[in-house]
């Protein structure tokens, strides 16, 4: 018998074989990336495709359709993704944390793909479909894949994924059933860190808002220490240098949207510090934080700077001068300066 | 998966059957009743308000084997073909994923030839506008002189983007989004039909949350059956719509009227230990705050029967129309930037703390009185909390009449005893006396005589000073800009102006529309002509595009300039500016000019450095 790979995964599973044959043809993963929504809808996925006769609650891990899920080839399974995902990662939900840039879903793929859903099964009926993260698919390709989405032919599963769901095609929205998956309980994330040899699960899980598959990564990632250097910079404002601390980031080859996912969570940590008392991300970071946090409100509009940035991280933009932009306004906002560079 | 979707199972198959278009279908029975056709139909309208839907029971109506009828009999070989997706003589297209048909332009060209089966060959083409130019050509020119035995029937969600010449040669119908009731209506039938067990309230939860999307409605209630596993019940519903209980709302605005952010950030916990959704939290936000500000507009406009009333009716009180205002515009930019937050929690509460930042505060917060949080202190005592223990004002009672008399807040003593009184007049952040100022600068009317509109976000808050580009005229002195900003001198004249020049906020700001203004403030104009104006509202503002707003906008209208005036409004992207888009960009504009005014204020700069005070950004008001 295949079992879930993570204990969190327990609850939302039941959840979804308690429908039988209610399930619905088009399913919806949402929730925060890192917590394991891509392994939920993988197993799922075997669930469907497995031939034993007595499957009850779980794939049996052992007919010969499990084994080529698990071999990663079954001829009706097929995993809809960014060209350049990286597929080693077995939780890809994170991928917006890790190093590699994804690129759309195209037009082409879904229509690749609805070849895929109507020629006939190889097996026995089942087609399943897993698209991640469905807000990859750009507005040609989420159009393409409304009609095979709302009436497929029968026999055929699609399993959606995403992180960010609002960006998704309304009409893509409405027409899959969405199944939310939240936070996991921060004992059991603990629990499991642990048992992952992470040495400080709690600091980690903080570090990612709870999220443990994200917290995993947080530990082992190669960058901690320009991190580290980096929240140590945005400590003493004063002493600030701009210039050098852009090319020392751009040296280290981060993604923008991890270096803006730091200053941002910094700056949410500050302003939650100076207004309510409450640390979120960084407690390994309180002393650096309140010497900060009596300007909290001083950094309101920078923080809506920063989403705005968050959202047009994704483009190709000069990296140096996105993060001297940043950190010039951080500094320009502390000193109650709102000028935009 | 032998499961069908409800959605799928109960798509209407006769036009009895369809739920909330009656003008349309009337006028479309009674045309196949008397034969009357055209040749082209183009059916517009929100998704999942019936589109495809209607247009294949048309098709069905057109090729009924019993004749053209408004009764498509359902049994016959047609019908029933048509029913099952392999009629063909129907060919359904669907422009926005070319999906089904390989070549698109070259079926069209095909339409000359005569069907197969049928009376006529139709022609569904979904989402229309999003046809490529060679398939629009080729379908013009089957529409120029059709062959009397084609038909088409096109749809879309978008008829700005169809083109003129294929506008003009359509019979077109405009399908309304359907209303909650008629929602939960439908719904009652589908359960009772499916013999499913429910509880009403919870049909009106899903009515509510489907907006206006029949199909939308049956997705949830797919949902919520599975949900509570064979039947559907209040709670289960609310919790699967990650609904908020309302008390939590509640909670939230008194603890932003006691000014308490652990209490804030301690009652979104809750919510999310609820495992409810934070965009529902604040889409539920934002309509309770528009129900505050309507009840503190009009004061009796609540229906007696809400059951919220008590609790609407005291935030009413407790908080400042203002205040309701800033918070309303807060919340509707936060959930919009939920998605571009670390995560939705930090997301919402950041809203939260937003709020807190731009209500009232206390002179004394800001003066030299500040309790100084000395970080040396806190970072001693390893609970954060101390820090808001100290540093958080108790509420200050809102003030909207600004009264014209200097007062002599304690900030100013305080400046005075610390020898540098020229200075500290000028530029301390106290809210009270620098607004004093304002009115006496400009000599233009006070607002105390005026009634103080719903909506009226004048003190706005730079709530998003960042997301607003600013504009060139920062660096010029605070006096020039405000001068600039028509806002800051409010006209009352009541003689009708004859004609409009084209200045939409110079014209709102004179038309007396209480709740109604929101809709104007957040409308951009498009065209107008004597009689009519145009008007852009964003998805965002949606809410407040409301009939009855329109109908006030409208009456507004026609009695300032004394004839009729019709008024379109639209809902979509907004291209240009709107007066609340114009007014927050220059109070963004001249918050940060008043703000760099106070931060190189070196007295200022003492104080924060040797006493550890904080510059409260959001309570400097320009000069
Ligand atoms: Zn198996
Ligand atoms: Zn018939």
């Amino acid at each position: 018998m295949s079992n879930l790979p993570y204990p969190w995964l327990e609850k939302p599973w039941h959840d979804l074989i308690r429908e039988g044959d209610r399930l619905p043809h088009a399913l919806l993963f949402t929730g925060e990336a890192g917590i394991g929504k891509r392994a939920l809808a993988q197993h799922l996925a075997q669930f469907l495709l497995c031939e034993s006769p007595n499957k009850t609650n779980q794939p049996c891990g052992e007919c010969d359709a499990c084994r080529w899920f698990l071999a990663g080839n079954h001829p009706d399974f097929r995993l809809l993704q960014p060209a350049d995902a990286d597929e080693a990662t077995e939780d890809a939900d994170t991928s917006k944390k890790a190093k590699k840039k994804s690129s759309v879903i195209g037009v082409d793929d879904v229509r690749d793909l609805a070849d895929f859903v109507n020629l006939s099964a190889h097996r026995g009926g089942t087609r399943v479909t897993i698209v991640v993260p469905a807000e990859a698919m750009n507005t040609a390709a989420a159009n393409a894949f409304l009609k095979t989405l709302e009436e497929p032919p029968a026999g055929a599963v699609f399993i959606l994924i995403s992180d960010h769901w609002r960006r998704l095609l309304p009409t893509i929205r409405s027409r899959c059933r969405v199944f939310p998956l939240t936070i996991p309980e921060p004992k059991v994330a603990m629990a499991w860190l642990a048992g992952q040899a992470v040495v400080n699960p709690l600091l980690h899980l903080a570090h990612t808002g709870g999220a443990p598959l994200a917290a995993a990564e947080d530990a082992a990632a190669e960058w901690l220490p320009v991190r580290s250097a980096f929240l140590e910079k945005m400590a003493e404002p004063a002493t600030l240098n701009v210039l050098q601390l852009a090319a020392e980031l751009e040296k280290a080859k981060l993604d923008t949207v991890l270096i803006l996912d730091w200053l941002q969570k910094w700056v949410y940590d500050v302003i939650s510090l100076g207004m309510a008392g409450v640390i979120r991300y960084y407690p390994d970071w309180q002393d650096a934080l309140e010497r900060v946090s009596p300007r909290a409100r001083l950094l309101l509009g920078f923080a809506s700077q920063l989403n705005e940035s968050q959202a047009l991280a994704h483009h190709p933009l000069n990296q140096r001068l996105v993060l001297e932009g940043l950190l010039f306004g951080y500094l320009d906002a502390l000193r109650g300066q709102d000028r935009r560079g | 998966m032998a499961y069908q979707v409800l959605a799928r199972k109960w798509r209407p198959k006769t036009f009895a059957q369809l739920v909330g278009q009656e003008h349309v279908i009337k006028a479309l029975a009674n045309a196949f009743a008397s034969e009357r056709l055209h040749h082209a139909y183009l059916l517009t309208g929100t998704r999942g308000v019936g589109k495809t839907t209607i247009a294949r029971i048309m098709a069905k109506a057109l090729n009924c084997e019993t004749g053209i009828t408004a009764e498509p009999c359902g049994v016959c070989s047609a019908c029933t073909q048509i029913d099952a997706g392999r009629f063909v003589d129907l060919l359904e297209i669907d422009a926005a994923s070319n999906t089904g048909i390989d070549n698109i332009r070259e079926v069209l060209d095909n339409a000359q030839y005569s069907p197969t089966a049928g009376r006529f060959k139709v022609y569904i083409i979904d989402e229309v506008h999003m046809l490529s130019k060679s398939a629009f050509n080729a379908m013009l020119k089957t529409l120029e002189e059709p062959p009397s035995h084609v038909k088409f029937i096109l749809a879309t969600t978008d008829p700005q983007k169809v083109p003129i010449t294929v506008l003009s040669r359509c019979l077109q119908f405009s399908l309304r989004q359907m209303t909650p009731q008629q929602v939960t209506g439908h719904l009652h039938k589908v359960l009772a039909a499916e013999e499913i067990v429910f509880e009403p309230l919870a049909l009106n939860l899903l009515g509510h949350a489907a907006n206006g999307s029949m199909r939308d409605a049956l997705s949830l209630l797919d949902q919520a059956i599975a949900h509570g596993a064979g039947q559907v019940e209040e709670a289960g519903v609310r919790a699967m719509l990650g609904a908020v209980d309302q008390s939590y709302l509640f909670d939230l605005l008194d603890a932003l009227a006691a000014h308490d952010g652990p209490r804030l950030l301690q009652t979104a916990d809750a919510i999310a230990s609820r495992g409810l959704s934070y965009e529902a939290a604040l889409h539920e936000l934002a309509n309770v705050l528009h129900q505050v500000a309507l009840t503190q507009a009009v004061p009796n406009a609540l229906a007696d029967d809400l059951p919220q009333r008590g609790q609407i009716l005291a935030a009413a009180q407790a908080l400042s129309a203002e205040d309701t205002q800033l918070y309303y515009q807060i919340a509707l930019h936060g959930r919009r930037d939920l998605p571009l937050a670390p995560d939705e929690y930090a997301g919402f509460t950041m809203t939260l703390l937003r709020m807190l930042a731009f209500a009232p505060a206390k002179p004394e917060q800001i003066s030299g009185n500040v309790s100084p949080a000395k970080p040396a202190q806190i970072s001693e005592k390893a609970s954060p909390a101390q820090t808001t223990a100290s540093a958080a004002p108790s509420p200050a009672a809102p003030t909207n009449n600004v009264s014209t008399s200097t007062q002599s807040a304690p900030v100013q003593s305080g400046a005075t005893a610390l020898g540098k009184p020229e200075q500290a007049t000028q530029t301390i952040p106290a809210r009270e006396p620098i607004q004093a100022a304002t009115p006496k600068t400009e000599s233009a009317p006070t607002y105390d005589d005026l009634e103080p509109p719903p909506w009226h976000s004048e003190a706005a808050e730079a709530i998003y000073q960042a997301s607003e580009p600013a504009p060139q005229s920062v660096a010029e002195p605070a006096a020039s800009v405000i001068e600039s900003t028509p806002s800051a001198s409010p006209v009352r004249e009541n003689k009708p102006a004859e004609s409009f020049n084209g200045d939409w906020r110079g014209l709102v700001v004179q038309l007396k529309l209480g709740a109604a203004g929101m809709l104007a403030q957040n409308a951009e104009l498009l065209g107008y002509s004597d009689i009519h104006f145009d008007l852009q509202v964003a998805e965002e503002h949606r809410a407040v595009a409301t009939r009855d707003y329109q109908d006030k906008l409208r009456s507004a209208l026609s009695e300032h300039f004394g004839r009729d005036i019709t008024v379109n409004v639209n809902i979509g992207a907004i291209a240009g500016e709107t007066p609340a888009i114009m007014l927050v960009r220059e109070n963004a504009a001249r918050q940060e000019v008043a703000v760099a005014a106070i931060q190189n204020d070196p007295f200022i700069q003492t104080l924060v450095c040797d006493m550890g005070g904080t510059i409260d950004a959001a309570s400097i008001k320009p000069l």
